[in-house]
């Protein structure tokens, strides 16, 4: 007997020992057949994928057989089974090969989570008290049939509403076809950022409805307008991966970044130069760089083809843009200007990215279209080193496909707020989305779905918009069920990952693919659904209507006459509009996206809630970023507290003074600020988008996030709330330099 | 000397142990309950384990340690101040070495205590002690903790001699005046004594060699104290001056804290005509020295810090000059040099009075002064991303009070237990020439004639 | 021949995104200390990304850097622990022996790049979230110390494998979970014994240094600085 089996002799008889000689409740547990034939203290390695971000990077868990209190038919018992024990990043995955973002490598404790839904539960209070009581899968189910039987018996099939989050795999595919079948409206997707305005100006400058797709391992040049790549935007992990090969990977040769934000954000830090920018005016920069570019001659205006040709005055070179100008509009002194342009130029292959808050302007599509043209104007678009559109990526942009409530593209500027759309259903289904918590004020979510006779959520946690609903169907998480995802972005090839479960369900859950299959069985007028489960659905690959969604890149004008684009004219920039008098409400508020929480659907994970932030290592705390100088004009120091108050109301949240924001803007993580989201987040800190103003961008009508404006005003000291897991903010202070 | 003398200091001395007031009671009740209220908040930390101090990441020692250096440093009040002055034969030491040496003992016990109370996992302290163990591993000889181990129990064995060797004839003493089961105690404490010459030849021997002996052992012991910081490569603990520094900062605070101690055991055991003003005035003199010295060291210390411009140490520099510890800083240079200082050089304010005042301010300096040393290194170390800082918890705060409490009660129960003035060297002491010059005797009347 | 561990840290690469952290903590079984712990300094973090801001806004700058334990040959942990708990192994690896140390936090102290974190309680993982822990690395008690170990379940995992399989080991097999999942590849790991392996190539770069050089620790991690 060598050390290693002693040693796993002694902890099983001495677990069993302890089992057998205390009156635990584990004692009188019965033993279930082990449900995994895993050699014990053996690792397996299972393939699954990411479920946290849309990017869709495949995973790689370490399984390894572990004793669990399981519920089974309702009998509590014991059983052995394979557990997944830590996510990497799969090797073989083209997206991510290999590597994983700090949140992906937390998405375990999704499954593991001790506040996770573990049957389903039927609403027990009055709507919004947040009380549910366990029922049974049979009862649940026939209660949501019930519900839909009469909505058809009644022939208010399009009283059904669905929302979703938006999710490029076969689980919305089959949501979709399920409403298509019911005869309801197609389902709503909802997210907090998304880039529906960036797709629709890749629609309208590349005939491509989808983010774009970075070669950045052969570029040596990159300038991003706000697009944090590196950090939570699009997909970030296939981002790091290029960025790291474009600084080190070519030797001799070091590609150089460049980020323009007033913000600094992770990937910000990491920029050669940093341009701070008036918000909003991104767009004119980029067109300033594109009239040095053309007036030195080394671009022509023609160059930019069809992107070009969406900006007002782009075939006389821009003259309106000349480096004088622009700096006044942007703050970005001339001459700099000039040489970033110099440099744009002469360093090939060179590329420009926009996203963040530079598109969640009123004037958001047109900076898109300003970036797009410059990227064009370089030949940077489809070439090595430059942007590229990921084959099968394209996303519908147009009724019939799953429709954004955020910037929904059944008609530009003819959007249906969310609320509008929800008002009239009957029955809503959720599943993934919350928008309760992730939606303004203002648009009254939470009091449109007070109103509404009946909700259902798929949800495996209770959050502000679960916590309103009738019926919860918890779905397994991800680990335990079959998954399936076609990303739109970070490769150059197109992609259809899927995986089987990593382990069996820890509770009594079931998969939503399977119960949308199951109701549709059960309707008294059963929908005609090809497959029996989501496994056959996944095993039988992207359904035929799927593939028809992927565009054909090669006939972009046949697209372009199948679906007309409204607005192929060119467009004058006009200045942002913000809500908020600018001499009452005298900041910028930007709310950008947690590194650690993104939106907020992560702050129910411990892991990330104690993840420091990159650039305040906060844990567990939300905080206001302020510039330093301002903050100690008003008297305002690290930790005090500040009431943020926009037209749509106040909020109060710890100060963080940074060197790295302009001093008129106000910065803010999203993710904290939940009234109902677990033990780890409910409670904790504010939530920036509560007092966002509903503005949206003027063209596409998608929520320019950033364009509120707000006041502050310090309202007591420090009192520990701020809780930072780091010291300094600098290295050895300059007034004691070392010789 | 006549009989009636002899009796006279024989009932004084003995009266403590004879009669017994209400207020000795009350007195014991309330450093007992704050004592065991510190012992309480201890139990509390061992139950819950060290999350219930203040202590954190990267500050990881803080009040625990200070408090050990602390009154390690006291300790150095009496055995060594009393091995000096027998060396060089002053002869007003009589009356102050016994109370001197009870607080090197009792202020070792309470220090020592300290490096078990801040372990992570006290109840494994033992492993610090050398032993033959079945896994035969000894401890590290290269870490100052495994030195400190020595140093301490070494001084702590060699005081608690020294202090005991001239107690037997007392002891003896004892057993003769009293009766009853003190007698029978005490007679066993006097180990036989007769008063014989020979035995007289042997104590004196005796002493002798321990008073030889324990000057480097209390020398040693803070500079090997002073090695548990000066070793680690941490800002401003990294320092060759750390070994004398401690060592005079202990001699200050121990000489500070036995003029505390003489002025109330004065007060309330009535020996005006056993510690006279001269004894203040003399330690006062000494205690000029020590805070003149100290402030030497302080100011070295600093000096060659600031001049060194070494930016990990500037940080710390700066951070108790000017920043966050800069108010405890000033306030230590106030309570060490600026109050006792005048208090102590000029000599018409190195009364009694004075010198009680600037005891008490020292005893606070030195506290100050140990925090100093260990908390700020630590909380601005050689990253500035990990600084930190440190705030005292209830458990720590309580535990440090009680140990002033339950130094104060050892104290208490020694005085009533035993005459805190040595009866035996102080009749010596009077059947002895003037060692005095005349000028001296002089002044001595002078003082004797301004006596309350 | 002996294996001599280390690692190489390319700033440029660097992106301060944190996926090193948390793979760190899932793959080490680090403790969440939640917000109450987390105020009160106990948080630990194996591995964690400085960040530095430089000059004021505009003129702003951030340096990041990922701070590990260096594995210093000449460690200034270890001579101090009276209880051998911090000691080198034959590796060159600072190991941490979690039964041996009595948490006199001494070597915390002497430590100057503070990646010793100490257990200031017994660690709780609210049910069922302990099923995720990771059964080769064991769950530190209250009073003990603890630290980065460049994996070292991983090192001798590879090293069995390397001999189940009767060959050699081969660069870049084993790696530390951080280094496993850093998107840039900006962490590199591997044996210093062996001159051509990638990461020896990397500590003889020119853009290598060593961080807090001057103390004399002899640290095995070098940093490649940034070139901007």
């Amino acid at each position: 007997m060598d050390r290693r089996q002693f040693i796993k002799i002694s902890a099983f008889t001495g677990s069993s020992a302890t089992l057998a000689s205390c009156g635990n409740p584990e004692y009188h547990l019965i033993r279930f057949v082990p449900e995994d034939r895993i050699v014990p203290g053996t690792a397996v390695w299972r393939p699954s994928i990411c479920p946290l971000c849309p990017a869709g990077c495949g995973v790689i868990a370490r399984v390894m057989d572990g004793e669990v209190e399981v519920l089974r038919n309702g009998q509590l018992g014991l059983t052995r089974m394979g557990l997944a024990k830590k996510l990497e990043g799969n090797p073989d995955h083209p997206i991510n090969q290999g590597k994983l973002c700090t949140r992906g490598q937390a998405a375990a404790e999704i499954t593991y989570h001790p506040d996770r839904v573990g049957h389903p539960l039927k609403r027990a209070g009055t709507r919004g008290d947040g009380k549910f009581e366990e029922i049974s899968w049979e009862q649940a189910l026939g209660e949501l049939v019930a519900k839909l039987d009469a909505l058809a018996a009644a022939n208010d099939q399009n009283k059904l509403a669905i929302l979703l989050r938006p999710e490029r795999g076969l689980r919305g595919e089959l949501i979709r076809q399920f409403a298509t079948r019911f005869g309801a409206p197609v389902p709503l997707t909802y997210e907090f950022f998304d880039d529906d305005v960036l797709r629709r100006a890749n629609a309208l400058s590349f005939g491509n409805h989808q983010l774009p797709t970075f070669d950045l391992a052969e570029s040596r040049y990159l300038l991003s307008f706000g697009a944090d790549f590196l950090g939570t935007w699009n997909s970030p992990v296939a981002q790091n991966i290029g960025y790291g090969e474009m600084r080190q990977g070519r030797p001799g040769s070091r590609g150089k970044f460049v980020q323009v934000e007033y913000r600094m954000s992770q990937t910000g830090a990491n920029a050669d130069e940093w341009v701070p920018v008036k918000p909003g005016m991104e767009g004119v920069l980029a067109l300033g760089i594109a009239q040095v570019i053309m007036k030195s001659g080394s671009r022509r205006a023609g160059d930019a083809g069809p992107a070009g040709m969406l900006i007002d005055g782009w075939a006389g070179g821009l003259a309106e843009y000349t480096a004088q100008e622009v700096s006044k509009r942007t703050g970005v002194p001339a001459a700099r200007l000039e040489r970033l342009a110099k440099e744009f130029s002469e360093q090939k292959p060179a590329v420009a990215m926009i996203a963040g808050a530079a598109v969640a302007q009123t004037n958001g599509l047109f900076n898109a279209l300003a970036v797009n043209a410059l990227n064009a104007l370089m030949g940077s678009v489809g070439t090595p080193g430059g942007v590229f559109f990921m084959q099968g990526g394209a996303q519908e942009d147009i009724a019939g496909g799953p429709r954004s409530a955020n910037a929904t593209a059944r008609s530009l500027n003819d959007r249906q707020p969310l609320q509008e759309e929800l008002r009239d259903a009957q029955v809503l289904l959720i599943d993934g989305a919350n928008p309760v918590y992730a939606a303004p004020r203002a648009w009254k979510v939470r009091e449109t779905l007070t109103q509404l006779p009946y909700i259902v959520s798929f949800g495996n946690f209770i959050d502000e918009t679960s916590a309103l609903v009738d019926l919860i169907l918890p779905d397994h998480s991800f680990l335990e069920s079959w998954v399936q995802s076609m990303p739109e972005s970070g490769a150059k090839t197109a992609i259809v990952s899927m995986a089987a479960p990593v382990m069996q369900p820890l509770h009594e859950t079931r998969a939503t693919g399977d119960v949308i299959l199951d109701v549709a069985r059960r309707l008294r007028k059963p929908l005609e659904l090809p497959w029996k489960t989501f496994e056959e659905m996944v095993k039988a690959g992207p359904s035929p209507a799927a593939a028809k969604r992927v565009p054909d890149r090669a006939k972009p004008q046949e697209k372009a006459a199948r679906r007309p684009l409204p607005g192929g004219e060119a467009r004058k920039f006009a200045e942002p509009q913000f809500n908020g008098d600018a001499n009452e409400y005298g900041f910028h508020f930007l709310p950008y996206p947690s590194q650690a929480l993104l939106d907020g659907s992560l702050a129910h994970l411990p892991l990330l809630q104690e993840l420091p932030d990159p650039m305040s290592s906060a844990v567990w705390s939300s905080w206001a970023e302020i510039n330093m100088q301002t903050a100690e004009r008003l008297g305002i120091r690290q930790g005090d507290w500040l009431e943020i108050t926009s037209s749509q109301g106040t909020i109060r949240v710890p100060a963080f003074p940074s060197p790295g924001i302009a001093p008129d803007v106000v910065a803010m993580p999203t993710g904290q600020g939940h009234e109902n989201f677990t033990r780890y987040a409910t409670g904790r800190g504010a939530n920036p988008i509560s007092i966002l103003a509903p503005v949206v961008e003027s063209e596409t009508g998608a929520l320019a996030w950033a364009a509120t404006r707000v006041k502050i005003t310090r309202v007591a000291d420090a009192d520990g709330t701020l809780v930072l897991f780091a010291g300094s903010l600098r290295d050895y202070p300059p007034e004691h330099p070392h010789r | 000397m006549d009989l009636a003398t002899e009796r006279k200091i024989n009932h004084d001395l003995l009266r403590p142990l004879r009669q017994t007031s209400v207020w000795f009671f009350l007195l014991v009740a309330l450093l007992g309950s704050i004592i065991l209220t510190g012992a309480g908040a201890w139990l509390y930390q061992l139950s819950n384990g060290l999350v219930v101090a203040g202590i954190r990441w990267p500050i990881f020692w803080a009040f625990y340690i200070t408090n050990f250096v602390f009154w390690i440093g006291i300790s150095h009040a009496g055995t060594l101040i009393s091995a000096i002055l027998r060396l060089v034969n002053a002869t007003w030491r009589r009356p102050v070495t016994r109370c001197a040496e009870v607080i090197t003992v009792f202020a070792l016990m309470i220090g020592a205590m300290f490096p078990i109370i801040h372990l992570g996992r006290p109840w494994l302290f033992f492993w610090l002690i050398p032993y033959p163990s079945e896994r035969q591993i000894w401890p590290n000889m290269r870490s100052p903790l495994a030195w400190d181990f020595f140093a301490i129990s070494t001084y702590l064995t060699g005081s608690t001699l020294f202090l005991l060797l001239p107690i037997i004839p007392d002891f003896a003493l004892m057993r003769d005046q009293m009766t009853g089961w003190r007698k029978k105690i005490y007679g066993v404490l006097a180990l036989g004594w007769q008063g014989t010459t020979k035995q007289w030849h042997r104590l004196e021997a005796a002493m002798q060699i321990m008073a030889i002996a324990i000057v480097p052992v209390a020398v040693s012991v803070h500079t090997i104290v002073s090695f548990d910081f000066s070793m680690s490569p941490v800002p401003m603990w990294h320092s060759t001056v750390f070994g004398p520094y401690f060592v005079a900062g202990a001699i200050f605070s121990g000489i500070a804290g036995l003029i505390l101690a003489m002025a109330v055991l004065r007060k309330i055991l009535h020996l005006e005509e056993y510690l006279h003003p001269l004894h203040f005035q003399n330690l006062g003199k000494l205690l000029l020295l020590m805070s003149l010295l100290w402030g030497y060291f302080t100011f070295v210390e600093r000096l060659t810090t600031w001049y060194g411009n070494n930016s990990a140490e500037m940080a710390v520099f700066w951070e108790t000059q000017t920043g966050a510890y800069a108010p405890l800083f000033w306030t230590m240079v106030f309570c060490n040099f600026i109050i006792p200082f005048p208090l102590l050089a000029i000599r018409k304010l190195r009364t009694i009075t004075g010198t009680v005042i600037a005891s008490s301010t020292i005893v606070v300096g030195m506290w100050i002064e140990r925090f100093l040393i260990v908390v700020p290194s630590l909380a601005r170390k050689n990253l500035p991303y990990t600084w930190a800082s440190y705030r005292p918890q209830p458990v720590e705060i309580l535990i440090t009070i009680a140990t002033f409490a339950a130094m104060t009660l050892l104290y208490t129960l020694f005085a009533k237990a035993v005459p805190i003035i040595s009866i035996w060297e102080l009749k010596v002491g009077m059947h002895a020439p003037p060692l005095l010059t005349p000028e001296e005797q002089e002044q001595q009347r002078e003082l004797w004639r301004t006596r309350p | 021949m002996t294996h001599r561990w280390g690692m190489a840290v390319d700033l440029d690469r660097c992106t301060g995104c944190e996926a090193c952290v948390t793979a760190c903590r899932t793959e080490n079984n680090i403790r969440i200390a939640g917000p109450e712990q987390s105020a009160r300094g106990r948080a630990i973090a194996w591995i964690r990304v400085e960040r530095y801001y430089e000059g004021d806004f505009p003129d702003v700058r951030v340096k990041f850097r990922p701070v590990m334990c260096q594995q210093c040959d000449a460690a200034p942990c270890e001579p101090v622990c009276p209880t051998y708990a911090s000691h080198h192994t034959d590796e060159g690896l600072n190991a941490q022996v979690y039964n041996r140390c009595i948490g006199t936090r001494y070597c915390a102290n002497a430590c100057p790049y503070n990646v010793r974190f100490f257990n200031f309680g017994n660690p709780v993982w609210d049910r069922p979230l302990e099923l995720s822990l990771n059964p080769d690395v064991s769950v530190r008690e209250v009073g003990v110390v603890e630290k980065c170990t460049f994996c070292v379940q991983r090192i001798n995992a590879g090293k069995e494998q390397a001999k189940a399989e009767n060959r050699e080991l081969k660069d870049g097999e084993i790696k530390p979970a951080c280094v496993q999942s850093c998107p840039t590849s900006a962490l590199v790991f591997g044996d210093l014994n062996d001159p051509e392996s990638e990461v020896s190539r990397l500590s003889r770069s020119s853009r290598g240094t060593k961080l807090l050089e001057d103390l004399g620790t002899l640290p095995k991690v070098t940093y490649l600085q940034r070139q901007s």
